[in-house]
């Protein structure tokens, strides 16, 4: 008899473990179709997996990526992002964007589908690596010079100071110097002609690979002069040199 | 005894699956109310296509938000005046205090937690929320908006126009 109740209340409760979830979003939401920007969440275990990578036989993969990104992670083409010193989680991040759809790219689609995890670890690891120090002997792009002075200004108050009448954050309280978020890239050496087409594309929501939309609810609010000046100062190596914001 | 085991069993099954399954047992044991905040992009309430304002049965509006290092998702929501608002919002990372300007109405967003707080806007108008609790370097920028407009405008609203009044 105690036997029979026990498993009685054994049942009961699994019926209940199991039901319980389906509750949990209420009868009375309209639910649109899930849409998931990315594969990847910083749990612990990601970011373990990501940062695991041997530098070394990373250093064999990157071979691949020499092309476009540069023998030294710099490219010579300013619309190709520089990956020296790159933090390991985004270009972990990115790689598994481009493998899981989440970020296209006719070019880099089929290189990261052809990368394990672990590859894109390596190369995570060796890229991190890299120096950012000039070298006059690579065909580096970067830095390419502002087409208009006046964007420097423009650029530094957004960079230090944002704008809170817009909620706009400064760039630089997730991409540095001042702070970072994980999963944000330093952008102290970045492309500007680079940058600028990834902002103009989280602003339309063709790039719409960023967790909780942190990227597209920003890019969407600036406007074309903003947009211009902050990927030609990024671009000019202005980023994190500490443009005061004057009234010039 | 069986009362014992199924205990232990769910204790063991919450501790060795911390945030990992989203199973009805976690939801039996913790409630519906906690979330884990690094997988809210993935599945869950507050998946960024079920953000922002939505109709109840019941006549009144619920309103999702993530507050994330520096941002309100979405920055601004329009918000129907005379009709009760269930506002339910969590973080992504760190504590957050939206408050709401002129009404004095304050949240205090936890990681990991759902709060709910219910509203009713009687004049239309524009509602800044900024937020009230130091979260990092981009604090000082950290605002959203409700934007209350009469009834009949909002059912006329698209569900991208109602997030879409950011400037």
């Amino acid at each position: 008899m105690k036997r029979q109740i026990g498993f009685a209340v054994l049942t009961l409760a699994t019926f209940l473990c199991l039901s319980a979830g389906a509750d949990v979003m209420g009868s009375d939401v309209a639910e649109p179709p899930v849409r998931i920007p990315s594969n990847v969440a910083w749990t612990a275990r990601t970011i373990a997996l990501a940062s695991s990578g041997n530098a070394l036989r990373g250093l064999l993969i990157a071979r691949r990526c020499d092309r476009c990104h540069g023998r030294e992670g710099f490219s010579s083409s300013p619309s190709v992002p520089n990956l020296a010193a790159m933090d390991r989680l985004v270009v972990w991040k990115q790689l598994d964007d481009f493998r899981s759809g989440k970020r296209s790219s006719p070019v880099m689609q089929p290189i990261a589908n052809s990368l394990s995890l672990e590859d894109s670890a390596d190369v995570a690891a060796y890229y991190w690596m890299m120096p950012i120090s000039p070298d006059p002997q690579d065909d580096r792009a970067f830095p390419q010079p502002l087409s208009d002075p006046k964007h420097e200004a423009l650029a530094g108050r957004l960079i230090n100071a944002g704008d809170g009448s817009r909620g706009l954050p400064p760039c630089q309280a997730c991409h540095g110097p001042i702070g970072s978020v994980t999963g944000a890239p330093s952008l102290a050496t970045q492309n500007g002609t680079y940058l600028l087409e990834q902002i103009e594309a989280f602003a339309s929501g063709r790039r719409a690979n960023d967790i909780n939309m942190r990227m597209r609810s920003i890019a969407r609010q600036l406007t074309e002069e903003e947009k211009h000046a902050l990927a030609e100062s990024y671009g000019a190596g202005l980023g994190e040199s500490s443009v005061a914001p004057s009234g010039k | 005894m069986a009362l014992v085991s199924i205990t232990l069993i769910c204790t063991w099954l919450t501790v060795r699956f911390p945030f990992e399954v989203e199973s009805g047992i976690e939801h039996l044991l913790i409630g519906p109310n906690r979330v884990n905040p690094q997988t809210l992009h993935l599945h869950g309430e507050f998946v960024e296509s079920n953000l922002g304002p939505v109709e109840d049965s019941g006549g009144g509006v619920t309103v999702r938000m993530i507050a994330e290092q520096y941002l309100f998702v979405p920055q601004c929501v329009v918000v129907p005046t005379g009709v009760p608002i269930r506002l339910r919002m969590t973080s992504a990372d760190v504590v957050h205090k939206p408050t709401i300007s002129e009404t004095g109405e304050e949240l205090k967003v936890v990681p990991g937690y759902v709060v709910e707080s219910h509203l009713q806007f009687e004049r239309a108008g524009e509602y800044q929320m900024p937020c009230r609790e130091f979260c990092g370097p981009g604090h000082y920028t950290m605002r959203s908006r409700l934007l209350a407009v009469p009834v009949e405008q909002f059912r006329r609203l698209s569900r991208e126009a109602r997030m879409g009044c950011a400037k």
